[in-house]
This record gives structure tokens, C-alpha cells and sequence, in this order.
């Protein structure tokens, strides 16, 4: 949910279409719907996923809700789990939780917490997150967002299934996963049932046509996130940074799928051969046209139904 | 006057929909959850009428209260109302974790200092952040209605023990929220609130008591002198 400078929108209506979205996908076939997380960001980017998905839970009555990612070492963990049991119940077994690490500096700070202690944060919370929504009735799945071998190995030492990031390559995947089997296996647990991928995918039946309404939007959303995680240096003009910034959206690019259904369809079976069974598409980047959206959307649908 | 039912126990999904639906059909203008933000986010969805989430304050991040409530609210379109309810020990803690929760809410940027909470933080290791900062997004309503549970009155935790000593007292442009068990008589009520505007919320366990005490308060409540001919309908 994203107000962006180049199409703003109320902040209620991107409350309101996102259960309208939650409510296509269900009808569309879809497993799941997911939400991302980022605080204190002018655009009404959701700070509190649990509380969205307590509200996408209610109005819908199938289709699994998850969050991805939910950045752990800023939350409470008694309160995430305590919020989570009790949705799974009143959900009826429908919550996911996708957690990681964060890295924009400015959250950490409005928390009162820095971000250097993250990882050592995470070590700490995750065992207990992961131990509650283990007793939880239903059961609560917790995947672990990752984007490097490191964190991969803290997930494998859990035995929790990974949620890959959407920029990682075939390449960065597969060194990834050997890292997280070789954690998993000195700690003796058993695989997981499957492991999670993100990726930004869009299905399209006219490129051209979709490409000029995406590409704007691309270029916003990786200009963002590139901000949030390599801010402008001292000294640095603002030329010169968002020259920076450009060249990083070329290199993020190179992982959208962007094609028919068929060629879609055909990419991520790739990734299902590597050994992601659940994929999470990404097809709403800074706010979309609520038309076009939908048509990506309908065209995903095809493909889950 | 107000009518309330609640607190509703976050049991089994099907009750809870069952007593919801039931309090929908009697007439309630809110229901009150025993529950967080995200509980209220969710049975907004499934009845046209206001929520009540119980927020503890004191222990968590009063930004991450403040992010919850506001998303609540957007999610249910402005229907949300909160109980504050203290829950640390200390009421310096409780005070300051209040004054940040309504400071976030009211939309302003935010450079606090106190004795307990520093925001932002603005810790030297921290690289590059702001001196000020500002929930985002904020509830849709201009503000959300929010009571403290006052622990030694007759209130939200203590109504199952209400009596007829219940004093209505208005010390905000809200009306004071007052649980009362499900049983309770109109003219109680009416006697207790006197002159004042009052919310009353009904403690109904069960579909049942909540069509009972619909049928029993929302007509004497919602208009004065209400007729005997329709009390026996």
C-alpha cells in the first residue's frame, strides 16, 4: 500500500484495495496473499502487517495471508506471537509469518534500537517466535527471509524453511540453499517441507503497452528501496546519487519476469525445480493503475488456478 | 446514549461470529473485543458496526500501539475505538508511553524526550536518521475515541462487579464507558448517566443475551419516555 508522489492515493483506499485485492485472489485461486512491512514512510507503506492480516483474515475465508516480510528485531516478540496464535485461531489456520531482519537505519531508531544489533536481535527472538507459533493451535508456518548464505545458515541451524528475496539470482539461490542444508544438517533436524521465493513478476498480454505503465513504477519502487539501504553519502550530490541509485534498478531488473502467461509460468517452474515450492509474485510495484494491476493479477490467476 | 457489547472473548471463530452477529442484530453500535488492534481489524469485516480493541500501555513501543490502532482504522474505514488499559507498574511509565501513543496519533512530528522514552532515539551508531519523525499512515479517523480503563472505578475490568453506585462522569468530549453486566434494567442506566451522556457496554457471554439485552435497553436508551406499549411487544 503505497501513496507514491506519481499517483497519490488516500491512504484509506489503498487499505480498501487491498482487501478488495485479497478478495480477487481468493476467487482467482490463488494460495496466498502477502504483506510487507516498513515503518514511519510517508506513502502509508503498512507498518503492521499483523493487524492487515487480522483484517484481510476477516474478509476472506479461504486463502492463506502471510507476511513478507515482517522485520523481527523491531517488534515485541511475546506480542507477535501472542497476535499470531490468535489470528491462526480465528483464521482457522490460514497465517503465515515471513520474518527478517530490516536494514533501514531510521525504523531501528524510532524503536529506540540500532541497527548493528540486529542480527545479534534476531538470534535472539527468532528460537522464541518460532517456538510459540509451534505450540499455537493451528500451527503457525514462520519462514525466514534471507537474501545471503549467513542468514541462511541461521535459518538451517532453526530447521525453519527460508523465504528467499526477489533479487537473489539462480546462482546466489542455489550457493544459498548448499549453505543452508550444510547448517541444517550439522544440526540434525529434518528438511523442511518447502521453501519460499520471492520474486517481482508481472503477466502481461500487450508488453508495450504494460511496460510503459510499469517501468515508472519500477524505477520508483527500486529508487526507494535502493535509499532505504545505501543512503546518500556526506558529499554526494544529488546527481551523482541518483545516478547511483539508476545503475542498481538495471541490475534488479534483470530479475523481473515480465511475459505471457505461458513464459511466466515457465520461469518459475524453474525456480520450483530449485527448490522453492512456494513462490510469492510481486506484481504491485509503487501503486499500479488499479486497472492494470488487475490484469496482472488476472493473469497470475491463471496460472495458481 | 451508546450501546456497547463486549468484552467479547476471542474464543472459537464460530462463536465469536455467532455473539457478533447476534450484538449486530440487537442493535449494539460497537462491539468491544477482548483483544488487540488485529482482532478488531478482523471482526470489522464481518459486522457494519463499530469496534473496540483493549490496548496494554506501558510494555511495547508506544509507536508500534500507534501504528496498530492506525491501521485498524484504516482497515475497518474508521470504525475503531480503544481502551488504553496501564499495564506497567510504574505510572510515570504509563504517562509518558500515553503522551507518545497520542503525540503519534495526532499526526505531528515527533521529537520526544522524557524520562523513559526518547524518539527517535537518535543513537550514535545509527547512521543517517531524522531528528523528527511521524506515524505513517495515520487512522483514518481525526481521532480515534480512546478511554483509559481507570482500575478503582466501576469499568471495564471491574463491571462484572457493578453496581448502582456507578457514577457517570464526562471529563473528555467522550462519554465515559462503563461496562455493565448483560442483565441490567434501562432504568438503571438511566438513573446512573442522570443528565450525562454515557456509553454503557454489555457484558453478553452468549447470542442469546445479546438479542435479550438489545430487546431490553436500545429502545429506552435511544429516546426518552419511551412508550409501555412497545416495552410489550
Amino acid at each position: 500500500m503505497q501513496s507514491v508522489p506519481q499517483r497519490p492515493d488516500p491512504h484509506v483506499k489503498l487499505y480498501r484495495d487491498l482487501l478488495d485485492d485479497a478478495a480477487l485472489a481468493e476467487s482467482l485461486g490463488f494460495d496466498s496473499i502477502w504483506l510487507s512491512e516498513h515503518h514511519f514512510w510517508f506513502d502509508g507503506y503498512c507498518p503492521a502487517d499483523l493487524v492487515a492480516a487480522g483484517a484481510v483474515l476477516g474478509h476472506t475465508s479461504r486463502i492463506g495471508v502471510g507476511t513478507a516480510v515482517m522485520l523481527l528485531p523491531m517488534h515485541p516478540v511475546d506480542k507477535v506471537g501472542a497476535e499470531a496464535a490468535m489470528l491462526s485461531r480465528l483464521g482457522e489456520g490460514r497465517l503465515t509469518l515471513g520474518v527478517a531482519l530490516g536494514y533501514r537505519e531510521p525504523e531501528f531508531d524510532g524503536f529506540g534500537l540500532r541497527r548493528k544489533d540486529r542480527a545479534r536481535l534476531m538470534d535472539a527472538l527468532l528460537p522464541r517466535l518460532a517456538e510459540t507459533c509451534a505450540a499455537a493451535q493451528p500451527v503457525v508456518p514462520v519462514y525466514v527471509g534471507v537474501a545471503s548464505a549467513v542468514a541462511a545458515q541461521r535459518a538451517g541451524r532453526l530447521g525453519l524453511p527460508l523465504f528467499a528475496d526477489s533479487t537473489m539470482n539462480h546462482a546466489e539461490l542455489r550457493e544459498m540453499l548448499a549453505a543452508y542444508e550444510a547448517a541444517r544438517e550439522a544440526a540434525g533436524l529434518p528438511p523442511p517441507p518447502v521453501h519460499a521465493l520471492q520474486r517481482d513478476v508481472f503477466v502481461t498480454d500487450d508488453p508495450d503497452r504494460d511496460w510503459a505503465m510499469l517501468f515508472p513504477e519500477l524505477r520508483y519502487m527500486r529508487r526507494q528501496y535502493g535509499s532505504w539501504s545505501s543512503p546518500q553519502a556526506t558529499g554526494e550530490t544529488a546527481t551523482a546519487y541518483r545516478e547511483r541509485l539508476d545503475a542498481d534498478i538495471d541490475a534488479k531488473l534483470k530479475n523481473l519476469i515480465f511475459g505471457s502467461a505461458g513464459e511466466v509460468g515457465a520461469k518459475l517452474r524453474e525456480f520450483e525445480a530449485l527448490g522453492f515450492g512456494l513462490i510469492v509474485c510481486r506484481s504491485q510495484f509503487g501503486n499500479l493503475p488499479r486497472a492494470g494491476l488487475r490484469r496482472a493479477i488476472e493473469g497470475l490467476g491463471r496460472l495458481a488456478g | 446514549m451508546k450501546l456497547g457489547a463486549g468484552p467479547l472473548a476471542l474464543g472459537s471463530p464460530s462463536d465469536l461470529r455467532a455473539l457478533a452477529q447476534a450484538a449486530v442484530e440487537a442493535s449494539f453500535d460497537c462491539l468491544w473485543l477482548d483483544g488487540p488492534p488485529a482482532a478488531a481489524a478482523m471482526v470489522a469485516q464481518w459486522v457494519p458496526v463499530r469496534v473496540g480493541a483493549v490496548v496494554d500501555i506501558g510494555i511495547h513501543h508506544p509507536l508500534h500501539i500507534a501504528e496498530d490502532i492506525a491501521v485498524a482504522d484504516l482497515t475497518c474505514g474508521g470504525r475503531l475505538e480503544v481502551l488504553l488499559r496501564p499495564a506497567h507498574e510504574d505510572p510515570g511509565v504509563v504517562k509518558e508511553h500515553m503522551q507518545v501513543l497520542a503525540a503519534a496519533l495526532s499526526g505531528a512530528h515527533i521529537q520526544w524526550e522524557g524520562l523513559h522514552l526518547r524518539v527517535p532515539a537518535r543513537l550514535a551508531d545509527n547512521g543517517q536518521v531524522p531528528q523528527r519523525l511521524a506515524l505513517n499512515p495515520r487512522p483514518m479517523q481525526p481521532a480515534v475515541p480512546a478511554w483509559v480503563l481507570d482500575a478503582e472505578r466501576a469499568s471495564f475490568a471491574s463491571a462484572r462487579r457493578w453496581s448502582a453506585g456507578m457514577s457517570i462522569g464526562r471529563r473528555s468530549h467522550l462519554p465515559e464507558l462503563v461496562l455493565c453486566p448483560a442483565r441490567v434494567e434501562a432504568s438503571e442506566l438511566l438513573e446512573a448517566a442522570g443528565e450525562e451522556p454515557a456509553y454503557f457496554v454489555i457484558a453478553a457471554d452468549s447470542p442469546a443475551e445479546a438479542r435479550a439485552a438489545g430487546r431490553r435497553l436500545a429502545g429506552p436508551l435511544r429516546m426518552p419516555e419511551f412508550p409501555d406499549w412497545a416495552r410489550s411487544v
